[in-house]
Formats: structure tokens, sequence, C-alpha cells
């Protein structure tokens, strides 16, 4: 029996190792602190809860970061929106999905094992989408021939599709970990539009993901409110820059 | 203290945002049909119509924009957007007479045109612009009115704007 024993030692001899390679004085600080780095996932849960309480609205966003160093993640958010709405004297419908690319600046010094955001962001934001005008009635200020309503125009709905606008965001926001790896967060959007292709007489007065567009003026304001789940993939300690952490030099007061 | 910035500036836009002037519509309306009448015997003189009266035809009530049987030699009705023919009484010398009935010089005069719906802003929606208009006056034993010419065929409103689309010769 001990022969074989003795002979699986001998086969065994063909895979040494060596646990103990790295002989170098481990030069690493045992106290450096890692963070983790990954990708967060998640949902704006206004969306849903709008299209809950309002009949006249549908819609979803999908949200992501990914950290991309200490400060700086990536950021995109992905959505689909339909709006009924109902003006003095016309009724359209909005219907299309828009994505939102760009990054998201950390301006929260975290405690030892937080990872809250206070942050700023950019987004450049494009939109497909059409418009539907369903009904309409004439404005004339003269009441002589409809003294009760405005002339009716009500024939079938008019869609304009394949319209397209982009729009640059930016973002204000805060994300918070609520319970290990869930985040809820929030954010408020100012939208300048760059580029917005109107129907032929009629306008884009809501684009999906930029919300009211205001005559004569280019600005629009969205919000949103994220809970998403953070995905870790791996562990970095910061680098901080040398040069920047050097303590200021005081005047020599005598 | 960034962050304080920051916010200062979104709370600023915000606000300026939500001023907005598209709750009353100050843009843009449906026209009206601007006449100017003229002398019949010397065509480039005005010549105003004595206690002129128009009443849209299908209605009980005279035409709102102008006070009704004035001296006028110019006026501006308006036409139905709800239609592609409006027609009027024209009526010259308006009075009464001892039974309450109209009794002054009566001409029937029908307006045809296509509307073209056009949209002004958000809040205005849209408007009717009119366009190909063309008039038949109804022939009767005594017209006051002896001709009538179109000026513009397209009526639209145009700031700053008054001449006449149509010239009418009495």
């Amino acid at each position: 029996m001990s022969k074989y024993f003795i002979s699986t030692y001998f086969l065994l001899c063909c895979f040494l190792g060596y646990g103990q390679e790295n002989s170098e004085p481990n030069t690493k600080d045992p106290a450096v602190y890692k963070q983790p780095y990954g990708l967060r996932v998640g949902i704006d849960l206004s969306r849903p809860m709008n299209s809950f309480f309002k009949p006249e609205y549908t819609g979803l966003e999908i949200v992501g970061d990914y950290r991309l160093s200490y400060k700086l993640y990536a950021a995109a958010e992905l959505g689909n929106e339909k709006r009924d709405r109902q003006e003095d004297l016309y009724n359209f419908t909005t219907s299309g999905s828009y994505i939102k690319l760009g990054v998201d600046v950390n301006t929260y010094g975290n405690w030892y094992g937080e990872q809250n955001m206070i942050y700023f962001g950019g987004r450049y934001a494009f939109s497909t989408f059409s418009q539907t005008l369903n009904n309409y009635q004439i404005f004339d200020s003269n009441r002589y021939w409809h003294p009760d309503g405005f002339a009716n125009r009500s024939s079938e709905a008019n869609e304009f599709s394949g319209l397209t606008a982009s729009w640059l965001e930016f973002i204000v926001g805060v994300k918070a970990e609520l319970f290990a790896k869930i985040y809820l967060g929030g954010s408020v959007r100012l939208g300048y539009l760059v580029s917005n292709k109107d129907p032929e007489n009629f306008k884009n007065l809501f684009i999906p993901g930029f919300n009211k567009v205001t005559d004569g003026a280019r600005f629009g304001i969205g919000y949103n409110f994220t809970l998403s789940y953070f995905i870790p993939l791996y562990k970095k300690a910061n680098t901080p820059r040398k040069s920047k952490e050097e303590p200021p030099t005081l005047p020599q007061e005598n | 203290m960034k962050r304080i910035i920051y916010f200062g500036f979104l709370l600023i836009f915000t606000t300026f945002s939500s001023c907005e002037k598209d709750d009353i519509c100050v843009d843009g309306d449906t026209p009206l049909l601007i006449i100017r009448f003229y002398d019949a015997e010397n065509p480039t003189e005005f010549k105003s119509v004595t206690r002129l009266r128009v009443v849209g035809q299908g209605k009980t009530t005279t035409v709102d924009t102008f006070a009704d049987r004035s001296m006028l030699d110019s006026i501006a009705i308006p036409l139905n957007p709800a239609s592609d023919t409006t027609g009027f009484f024209m009526i010259n010398d308006s009075k009464d007479d001892d039974e309450g009935n109209e009794a002054g010089d009566i001409d029937n005069l029908t307006f045809s045109y296509q509307t073209i719906d056009t949209y002004v802003s958000r809040a205005c929606g849209f408007v009717a612009n009119y366009e190909n208009l063309d008039s038949n006056l109804t022939m009767d034993a005594q017209n006051w009115i002896q001709n009538i010419e179109i000026v513009k065929p397209l009526v639209k409103l145009e700031p700053e704007e008054t001449s006449a689309h149509v010239k009418i010769f009495h």
C-alpha cells in the first residue's frame, strides 16, 4: 500500500508549485481603501407612477451608470413616453422614445464605506417620436358666426411621424444607498434644445424625454426618481494626485 | 458652497422658464375681411355708405365689428371659418318702416373662398386664413352696389396692414 503512496509522491513531483513565489517584501499599505467599481442599473419611479395616476400618460425609463474613476461616472437613460394633451382648442398625442448619454461627476465626499452621490452631470439626448393631432377648433376672436364656441375641425386624426429632436441636459441629483447595493436617487434636469424637427403646420409642443417645449424658448425642465441596483465588478483604490495632496504652506507668523 | 451655487442656478432657470406667454393668445387671429367703399362715378375716391347695416345670412343680429347704421367708407367683417361661403345682406340707408321691418336698400352679397387652417402657437392653436376669395352679388331690381373688385384674394392677418381686400363701388 505504502508503495503506491511513494509512487504517487514521485508522480506529484511533476506538479511542483511555489506558494511563496513573490518573495519581495509587501510594500502595499494594508490600510488602503478599495472602493467598488461596477454597473448600476435601475428604473425611474416617477414615470410608472404618473402612468398609473394620470390616464393621459404612459412612460418608462431605464437608467444606468458605470463608474469610470473616483468621481466620474458614465451614465445613460433610455425611455419611452406617450402623452395626450388637451389644449384649449386642440388635442394632440405625442409618442416616442429617447436615449440620453453622458457623464455624472460626484461632488460628495463619502465617509469610509459609503457610496453615496451628490452629483452634477451632462447628457446629450436624442428622441424620435410622432405627433398626432387628434382634433382642433379654429381660434377666432370674433364671435359673430360661432357665438357659443369655435368652428370645429374634428375630422380624422392627423399623424406626423418620423420627427426627431436632440438636446443637451444639465443635471443635478443625488443617489443614496438605501440598503446594500440598492440605491434611491433623484435628479432635476435642465434641457437645452439643439435640434427640433417640427411637423408641417404644427409644432412639437412635447418631446419624449425633454417634456414641454415652450414657445420662443429652447429650455425644458425634467426630473426623475430612480431605484437602482449596483452590480460590483471590481475594486480599486483611489490614487490621489500627490501634488494636490500636499498641505499648503502656512505663512510664518512671529 | 459650490453646490449651493449650482442649485441656485437651477432654481433661477426653473423660475424663468415657468413665466410663459403660452396661456394667452397674442400671436395670431382669424382675420376679418376688409371692405372699402368707393365712388362708382369716380373710382379713385372713397364714398361713404349712409346708415350702413350688414347682417350675415342665417343670422338675426347685425355684424358686431362696427357701429350699426353708421356712415362709413371702410368696414371689417368676419367670414365664417366653418364654411366655404359666407353671405351678407348689405343694407344701404338702413331704417325701419312703420311696422318695424327693414326699409333700406338690401343687396345680397356672397363671398366664396377656401379656408387654410394655420397653426400659430400653443395658446392660439389654429386660425383660419382664406384664399381664392371671390364674390357674387345677387342681382335684383335695384342694386345699390354697382361693382365689386377683389383686390387681395388672400385674406390673412398681417400686422400693421389695413388695406382692403375688397373694393365696393356704389
